[in-house]
């Protein structure tokens, strides 16, 4: 039973741990081969759902059965997880990274050469099958995920007690933290959130006082959004009903970062109806921007691996809106990609000044 | 003295030593290591056949000791009948006087040089004479020296001593030089080891010259059956051996040489043949032309006769091989086949013998870096040399050991053992260590190896199969614990309990005795 500060969450969570048990300690008992079946999570069984924009996971089930030598260690380790977790994290209300959980599971098999996990590697994934098997989030099993993401703006919050203002926390921000679903939100003041990939337009930004001026949430994923800034945007999106614009590179891999945070990835396919914000628009940096922004001296020349993703982009269901495919054209045929640091060429604050406020008033987004 | 006497005596003196030394080669004289094998063989062979002719299980010592560079001293002892005084001159000195010579039999040994060739080598390289202890009669000993008497061409013998005493069999003691010892396959070593194998109802001890000591114990205590002169079959008979047979019958007419002297030559089969040809089969024998010959031949080749008599051929039995196998190689896995008798150009019967053996003791090396030998035998003696013109090594090389459980037949721990038995082996020299491919043979041979082949691949599968059983269930029994202790956690159910299910349900399905293979006993220990 969850010892302290046990949210509703956190007991449901533990029961539906126990009951994995409790199903193969009775197939133990009776006799049967003990197995548990989960959601296949390879590229075949990846469906995108129109209605909803969202990635989702098909209904192909694979079994894992601990009588199959090609299951059995794999069968073994989820076991453990689902044991430790339960015990260690969900009832006691700690929570800690994987990291932590690898080094807590990691011991030699007694009378063997062999460890009930080598490599992180190993224990990562059988957190992904937990959380597809039982659809529980990571952060519900009291597991954090990477730390990553910043965010200012006139939001208020209440976070383990304390009550956060993001409008007064200086030149650093906010840091997102892994978990944010226990973030109650006591205010929210902005007209949009503006999402950057890159953390030195984040500064220019912040420093220039854009998000006062132009009453947003800024926020930036440093890189592909980790767990914590997508459901964050998510939440504050969907919960206050503000509009959520991602600024990117102007590359496959900008494009990609943009594609996870609306309609999911296919790595956490089993969780984008809560990681992914389906109504999120991409503002740039686009093709057409360079031509009119007149910045096509500071564009980059693309390798083959940025021509073979885009083309990768341009294959999925997903991106097969008009506007996209023309975007995507647009770079396999010119061979050219730009980074967000080309608007500077123009000035400094002409990112703060004029591109960003022409686009926002203007709406000229992809979808 | 005329000179042509004068010539005439010269030749004579030194024809037996000029004699030896031009043929060396030919009788197994060629190489320092080939001919400390030779001397070994023959000493040996003479030892066995010896005890066989008088009914007796051998038991054969011999000792190798080094006594310079290039330098040895034999002792080959044998526990036989002895030796009558008046033989041993005839025995170890005297070329060409065998009882062996030409005759239909199938026999063990070489030409009728044998031991004399030994004494002569031991007399050209060391000048000593080759010293011979032998009790012909109980409770007495009879010691001698024997040498060469280039000069009469007799034997010579000195330092005659009798004396009463406890003996059984002869001992023979003779020094040579020009010779070398090794641990090769066509060492001595090996020559006994594969002897020890092929006549698994003598006992051999053999000492090496680092005083490493080798016995192999006697696994079968009946003596094989003594061979029994046989009639050529006439098949196999040529325009020249009919001429010669002709020549010398005894018989009064050609029809009752004919049916005299070969095997399955019915009065009906005479007249058969005598109606294909222009001869009156009434004349007496010694009448008989090469073209009368050349008929009867061609008039044999066009009428059928029955298959060879084989009861003449006494091959080794496959349970007398399976035994030596046992005691020599204590193989993990062993399978014998003696095929049934058959016959090749036409009248010569043969019998073909293979055995395998796999693991243990088998295999050149040890463990891991054990590799596949072939042991050949002709009669049961040991072919070591010119293995690569030798039937038995081409069909060994040409079967595909693949579809026998056997990837690489180089690095398999296996002996091939193939005995060909005849009354007349088709050596491809006469060096006497190589097997003609004739097609026949080469059938017979590659059938035999076939069917131990599936045999030892259905092991080696087997085993296999085993293997991957016992790695299955090891690697689920080592998780057991685990997942046992990890379920409890969570349902608080008795960890022992689960443990006690899960090892019950792994041994269902993976234990001994559920395998289905056959009433073959798990030896996991």
């Amino acid at each position: 039973m969850p010892k302290k500060k046990a949210t509703p969450k956190d007991k449901e969570v533990s029961s539906k741990l126990t009951e994995l048990g409790k199903e193969i300690a009775e197939e133990i008992k009776e006799g049967k081969p003990p197995a548990f079946k989960m959601p296949v999570r390879s590229l075949s069984n990846i469906h995108f759902n129109e209605k909803k924009q969202q990635l989702e996971l098909g209904k192909t089930y694979s079994k894992r059965s601990f009588m199959n030598v090609a299951h059995a260690r794999k069968f073994m380790q989820t076991m453990l997880v689902a044991a430790w977790v339960r015990n260690e994290l969900v009832d006691e209300g700690i929570t800690t990274s994987l990291r932590d959980m690898y080094y807590a599971l990691k011991r030699t098999i007694p009378g063997t050469k062999e460890n009930t996990v080598e490599e992180q590697s190993e224990s990562d994934p059988i957190v992904v099958d937990i959380e597809t098997m039982l659809d529980v989030l990571r952060e519900e099993l009291h597991l954090n995920a990477d730390v990553r993401g910043r965010v200012v703006g006139n939001v208020v919050i209440k976070d383990r007690g304390d009550t956060v203002d993001w409008s007064k926390l200086g030149s650093g921000g906010w840091s997102i933290p892994s978990n944010v679903e226990n973030i109650e939100f006591k205010s929210v003041d902005a007209d949009y959130i503006l999402l950057i990939e890159k953390n030195a337009a984040f500064e220019r930004l912040h420093e220039d006082k854009f998000w006062v001026d132009q009453n947003c949430i800024l926020m930036t994923s440093q890189g592909q959004a980790a767990r914590g800034v997508r459901r964050l945007a998510n939440r504050l999106s969907v919960e206050h009903k503000v509009p959520l614009y991602i600024f990117t590179d102007g590359d496959a891999y900008g494009w990609y970062i943009y594609s996870v945070i609306k309609w999911g990835s296919m790595n956490l396919a089993h969780v984008s109806n809560r990681l992914g914000t389906s109504n999120a628009k991409f503002l740039g940096l686009t093709m057409t921007d360079i031509e009119h922004y007149g910045l096509d001296n500071y564009t980059i020349k693309a390798k083959d691996i940025d021509l073979k993703r885009a083309r990768e982009l341009k294959e999925y269901p997903w991106f097969q809106a008009p506007e996209w495919q023309r975007e995507i054209d647009k770079m396999i045929k010119s061979k050219k990609k730009a980074e967000l640091e080309a608007l500077s060429s123009k000035g400094l604050r002409f990112i703060t000044e004029t591109y960003l406020p022409e686009k926002i008033g203007k709406k000229d987004f992809l979808p | 003295m005329t000179k042509a006497d004068t010539i005439f005596k010269e030749f004579r003196e030194h024809s037996v030593a000029e004699f030896f030394k031009k043929n060396r080669q030919m009788l197994g004289y060629s190489g320092k290591i080939r001919s400390l094998t030779t001397i070994v063989h023959e000493y040996v062979t003479n030892g066995l056949d010896a005890c066989e002719e008088a009914g007796i299980l051998p038991d054969i010592y011999v000792r190798i000791e080094q006594l310079g560079n290039e330098h040895y001293r034999v002792t080959v002892q044998d526990n036989g009948p002895g030796i009558p005084k008046t033989h041993v001159g005839k025995v170890f000195a005297q070329m060409l006087a065998g009882t062996k010579f030409h005759r239909f039999i199938q026999q063990r040994g070489q030409q009728g040089i044998g031991a004399s060739g030994c004494t002569m080598y031991s007399q050209i390289t060391t000048g000593k004479p080759t010293k011979i202890v032998t009790s012909p009669q109980k409770g007495k000993i009879y010691e001698c020296e024997v040498m060469f008497d280039v000069k009469r061409n007799r034997p010579l013998i000195s330092g005659e001593v009798e004396y009463p005493g406890d003996m059984q069999g002869t001992k023979i003691i003779a020094e040579f030089k020009d010779v070398t010892f090794n641990w090769s396959d066509y060492g001595p070593a090996e020559y006994l080891r594969r002897t020890a194998v092929a006549n698994p109802h003598a006992k051999i001890t053999f000492v090496a010259p680092d005083k490493q000591r080798f016995v192999y114990e006697r696994a079968v205590h009946v003596l094989p059956k003594k061979p029994k002169p046989s009639k050529p079959h006439p098949k196999g008979i040529t325009v020249d051996d009919l001429l010669d047979y002709a020549h010398h019958a005894k018989a009064r007419t050609i029809k009752s040489f004919l049916t005299q002297t070969f095997d399955r030559m019915s009065s009906a089969k005479a007249d058969e043949i005598e109606k294909l040809t222009s001869i009156d089969f009434k004349r007496k024998p010694d009448s008989v032309t090469w073209r009368d010959a050349e008929e009867i031949v061609d008039a044999i080749k066009k009428t059928k006769f029955l298959a060879p008599n084989t009861s003449n051929l006494y091959p080794m039995g496959e349970k007398q091989i399976e035994k030596a196998i046992l005691n020599v190689l204590e193989p993990e896995f062993h399978a014998v086949r003696t095929r049934s008798p058959s016959v090749y150009r036409g009248g010569v019967p043969f019998i073909v013998e293979v055995g395998i053996a796999y693991g243990g003791k088998a295999g050149k090396g040890n463990g891991d870096s054990a590799k596949t030998e072939v042991m050949r035998f002709a009669n049961r003696a040991p072919l070591l040399f010119d293995a690569g013109g030798d039937v038995i090594t081409k069909v060994v090389n040409e079967i595909d050991w693949k579809r026998y459980g056997m990837r690489k037949l180089d690095d398999v721990p296996a002996t091939i053992i193939v005995n060909v038995t005849s009354t007349y082996i088709p050596y491809t020299s006469a060096g006497k260590q190589a097997i003609a491919d004739i097609d026949e043979i080469h059938k017979e041979v590659a059938l035999a190896l076939m069917e131990v082949g599936r045999s030892v691949g259905s092991y080696i599968r087997r085993e296999a199969r085993k293997g991957e059983k016992q790695a299955k269930r090891k690697t689920l029994l080592k998780y057991v614990p685990e997942v046992a202790g990890a379920v409890a956690k969570l349902t608080g159910d008795s960890k022992k309990e689960l443990e006690v299910k899960l090892l019950d349900m792994i041994n269902r399905k993976y234990a001994a005795g559920q395998m289905g293979d056959g009433p073959e006993e798990e030896r996991d220990g």
